[in-house]
């Protein structure tokens, strides 16, 4: 297996160490790397670490990276029990709606908030119309924690999800049998073999606080609530022109941020293998009753249906379809498909649709192809190297999304032979693949770990070669995280923008950059009709996958 | 015109029209008779690839009518924005890598840093002499647009008595009646984020003593601050601001035929004026189509696009239209302002000054 897995390893770390390294090597330099003037100096470093407003944003970054965790991942938890676990009612249609806020950019959720619940939204509105004033206000630290939390409970419900699917029912059964009443079930027994999953979904989320750029923006900003990501943005600018010398500074510190965290997850995944739940036996058994709770339940999860995905969804169906909006203005009176008709006339838009289609589906295939590949290289691989993998894997989301388009241009730009990608789709679904690896990754691995080893050491005592093993007991094993990884890597593939944006072009457009671009340009109206479109495509798309069998 | 040079671009245009079967464009009128070379070159070129800050939706009736100009010549439209024209091209050009043939954008400034620093082609466009001087920097870079900076208010929402109608009048309103638009009822671009926002806040400097009174007047709570005109407009005619400061016309009147709510202010004092900026790189690895391209822009046939449907503001004083610089000149005469396209703009991108002028914006529009 060696000659598998150390190639594997090693081209993984190339693939994250080249964009990372050239933003390293950026920030200890005066001027930017191709420039031949540029000397090495520390110059940037004393510029950022001086600056009150790097301090602040950091402080603030960390408050909302946690505070986001403490709620996504706990309710995320919660939820993937009740779909898998339990008979909640109405499971068939909160799966597939629980998944809409992966697939919405950021920046567009955030419009849909300013335009549902900001100062003039329709049901501050409708509030201020019963009440005389409006009872919440959107531009706030506290409402970016709240709404960056709720809508990355789909992320860590995935995790769960895909990791409680295969959780040895024989476990809860007996707890049951036992006169356990269902959360206690859910406490004791499914929370502690679910407990990877947790940590890594965990792990993931805070540090996509660090990385979230959208939200803070649009819900920060005003409110001068300062994280990384906006702070970051201002240096594109604060000296004149883009200094990447400055960027990189603050990237560097991002990445530094993934240290810990990950030595964190080892810390806490050190006792993963006692919870190793897929043994040998395996039935079939009926999903705990919740009795009289299950309407509970499900109101608490329609609840946060409304709330995470109702709210910022309605604003953009509002905006889509709607010529204008606001204080003094009956939406309905402006009815109008107009932006449709707009959006339909928009140059190379089929083009775009295609080529999204084609990365989510068949290069998300192919990402959760290659991160299989990695997770069965370091799957019960005693070597150091297995560290390093889980220092790395972290490494590319410390690119924010502003900086991760120009790593990627600069990879394919000034590393020899790499120029043939540039301004191709293989080039996109490359920067993609490696700036997502995590994601991917750990919906395999979480799920890897729950693997007895003497399911497949029966495969081999048997006489079944390596491959054979694989092929007919680990792979299908481990089928629910295949699935779900390839869902989160098809709905993140749609919706990516930023590492885009220097990448593609005439030819190789994607709808994500688009709708940056459009957003940019103040074309709002366009920006909410293509969001309504790719949304009903992504549902279109799950709904022929459930049909076709993929289960969440 | 020397007569070797002429020669010269004689047999290049024999040649290649030997080359290229089809009989090679005629030369649009009033250019010069070698032009047919270029065009020729350009053909065998076959393509140009454009990097835009002018999203392709406003680009598409100029590029359309180009296709129809110059059926042979593919157009690469890259609608970016202004930061990510400048970081591509400057990454692509330092690892000699194929890049853009023209440049076009609305960020005056790194457009002119990129012509300082060397990067453009010089090049007497036969269309040059009928643009304004202030809007050709050497031959090198070209305005091409007109676009005043306005003042946009919601019609529905903001008394028709309290609109101002000048830069003092917005800062006495502010000062009288700063009830009116307390809790971010007032919006205006974002030097923080906007490097186009910042050049506009030097120019408001220079040309309104008082402006870091109005600053001021925008802190507290008062202003919001956005890095695009879009984004201050949809929010205007929503109501959440009721009130927008230097909001790019070009994009107030394409809005205006979609919401009749939306009002538009020339400020009487002054009206400032930014011009989107073409140029073509050295390095460009079509250069003829480039040529073009850009001749195509200052053209009287683009401009009168631009003065008409495609509502981007003409530059040239020959074209009519409702959005021309001639209409704008009729109704506000001397006091327009138009930011010149020259070298003075990069006082403004020195380190030192610029750090200074920030943090004098966050101490006072964004005091809390």
């Amino acid at each position: 297996m060696l000659w598998l897995r150390a190639p594997t390893v090693l081209i993984l770390a190339a693939l994250v160490l080249l964009p990372i390294g050239i933003v390293v090597y950026q920030s200890f330099l005066d001027e930017p790397f191709f420039a031949p003037v540029a000397r090495l100096s520390l110059s940037s470093y004393e510029f950022i670490l001086g600056e009150p407003d790097f301090k602040r944003a950091f402080l603030t970054t960390l408050a909302l990276a946690a505070g986001m965790t403490a709620i996504a991942v706990p309710l995320g938890a919660v939820l993937a029990f009740l779909v898998v676990r339990t008979d909640l009612p109405g499971k068939s249609w909160i799966e597939p709606a629980l998944l809409v806020p992966i697939v919405l950019s950021p920046i567009v959720i955030a419009f849909g908030y300013v335009v549902a619940v900001g100062p003039v939204g329709f049901a501050s509105l409708a509030f201020k119309r019963l009440i005389g004033f409006v009872p919440w206000n959107l531009y706030s630290f506290a409402s970016l924690v709240v709404i960056a939390g709720l809508t990355h409970v789909p992320h860590v419900y995935l995790f769960s999800s895909a990791s409680l699917r295969k959780l040895n029912l024989e476990l809860e059964e007996q707890a049951r049998v036992m006169g356990a009443p269902p959360w206690r079930v859910a406490l004791s027994v499914s929370l502690p073999l679910a407990w990877p999953a947790l940590v890594y979904a965990g792990v993931l989320i805070f540090f996509l606080g660090f990385e979230l750029f959208g939200l803070p923006l649009i819900i920060g900003d005003p409110a001068n609530v300062l994280v990384l990501t906006t702070y970051l943005f201002k240096l594109t600018n604060i000296l004149g022109t883009p200094s990447y010398q400055l960027m990189a500074v603050v990237v560097v510190a991002m990445a530094l941020v993934t240290l810990p965290l990950v030595y964190l997850q080892r810390y806490l995944l050190r006792i993963a293998e006692r919870y190793v739940t897929m043994g040998g036996k395996g039935a079939q058994s009926r999903p705990l009753r919740l009795g009289r709770w299950r309407f509970v339940a499900l109101a608490a999860i329609v609840i946060w249906l409304l709330v995470a995905i109702g709210l910022p969804l309605a604003g953009v169906l509002l905006r889509a379809f709607v010529s204008r909006w606001g204080e003094g203005v009956n939406p309905f009176d402006n009815l109008t498909l107009q932006n449709f008709v707009d959006l339909a006339e928009y140059p190379n838009l089929v083009g775009g649709i295609v080529n999204t289609f084609l990365l989510a589906t068949v290069g998300a295939a192919a990402a959760v192809a290659a991160y299989a590949l990695i997770a069965l290289a370091v799957h019960r691989w005693r070597s150091p190297l297995v560290a390093m993998v889980d220092y790395l894997v972290l490494l590319p989301r410390s690119l924010p999304g502003l900086v991760a388009g120009l790593a990627f241009l600069w990879v394919f730009l000034f590393v020899p032979y790499l120029g043939v990608l540039r301004s191709s789709l293989v080039g996109l679904w490359l920067a993609y693949s490696v700036v997502w690896l995590a994601f991917g990754l750990r919906l395999i691995s979480a799920t890897l770990t729950q693997i007895a080893p003497e399911l497949e050491e029966a495969a081999r005592v048997i006489g079944a070669p390596p491959g054979r093993a694989l092929r007919d007991v680990t792979l299908p094993l481990i089928r629910f995280g295949l699935m779900s990884s390839w869902l989160l890597c098809f709905m993140i593939f749609v919706r990516e923008y930023s590492t885009g944006v220097y990448l593609q072009g005439p030819g190789t457009e994607v709808l994500g950059p688009l709708i940056v671009t459009l957003f940019g340009g103040g074309s709002l109206e366009l920006v909410a009709a293509l969001s309504v479109v790719n949304v009903v495509l992504v549902a279109a798309g799950l709904a022929l996958a459930l049909r076709l069998g993929v289960r969440i | 015109m020397n007569l070797s040079t002429l020669t010269v671009a004689v047999v290049a245009a024999l040649v290649l029209s030997a080359v290229v079967p089809a009989a090679a464009q005629t030369v649009p009128p009033g250019y010069p008779a070698d032009y047919a070379a270029i065009i020729a070159a350009a053909e065998q070129e076959g393509a140009v690839a454009v990097y835009s800050t002018t999203d392709s939706a406003s680009a598409d009736a100029l590029l359309k009518d180009f296709r129809a100009l110059y059926p042979k010549l593919q157009i690469k439209f890259y609608d970016l924005n202004s930061t990510e024209v400048y970081n591509r091209y400057l990454s692509e050009t330092a690892a000699n890598a194929e890049t853009a043939d023209v440049l076009w954008s609305g960020s005056i400034d790194l457009q002119l840093k990129l012509v300082a620093d060397g990067h453009a082609l010089t090049y007497r466009s036969p269309e040059a002499g009928k643009m304004p001087k202030w809007a050709v920097h050497e031959d090198r870079a070209f305005g091409t647009t007109f676009e005043p900076l306005v003042i946009a208010y919601n019609k529905r929402l903001l008394p028709a008595d309290a609109v101002p109608k000048s830069h003092g009048d917005l800062l006495r309103l502010l000062k009288e009646k700063p009830q009116l638009f307390a809790g971010g009822k007032l919006t205006t671009y974002d030097p923080e984020k906007s490097g186009f926002a910042f050049m506009l806040m030097t120019h408001d400097e220079k040309y309104f003593p008082q402006f870091w009174d109005l600053a001021a007047a925008f802190g507290h709570g008062t202003g919001r601050f956005y890095p695009s005109s879009g984004t201050m407009i949809e929010r205007i005619t929503s109501g959440e601001h009721l009130l927008g400061f230097n909001v790019i016309g070009s994009y107030v009147v394409l809005r205006q035929r979609k919401d009749p709510d939306l009002g538009l202010v020339y400020p009487s004092d002054y009206v400032l004026v930014m011009s989107r900026v073409a140029f073509i790189p050295k390095n460009a690895k079509r250069p003829n189509a480039a040529k073009l391209f850009l001749d195509y822009l200052l053209s009287a046939r683009a401009q009168k696009i631009m003065a008409n449907q495609a509502t981007l503001f003409s530059v040239r004083e020959d074209v009519e239209g409702p959005y021309s610089a001639a209409a704008l000149a009729k109704e506000l005469g001397a006091t327009l302002k138009p930011i010149a396209v020259d070298m003075s703009l990069l006082a403004a991108l020195a380190p030192a000054k610029r750090l200074a002028t920030l943090r004098k914006w966050q101490e006072t529009a964004r005091a809390q």
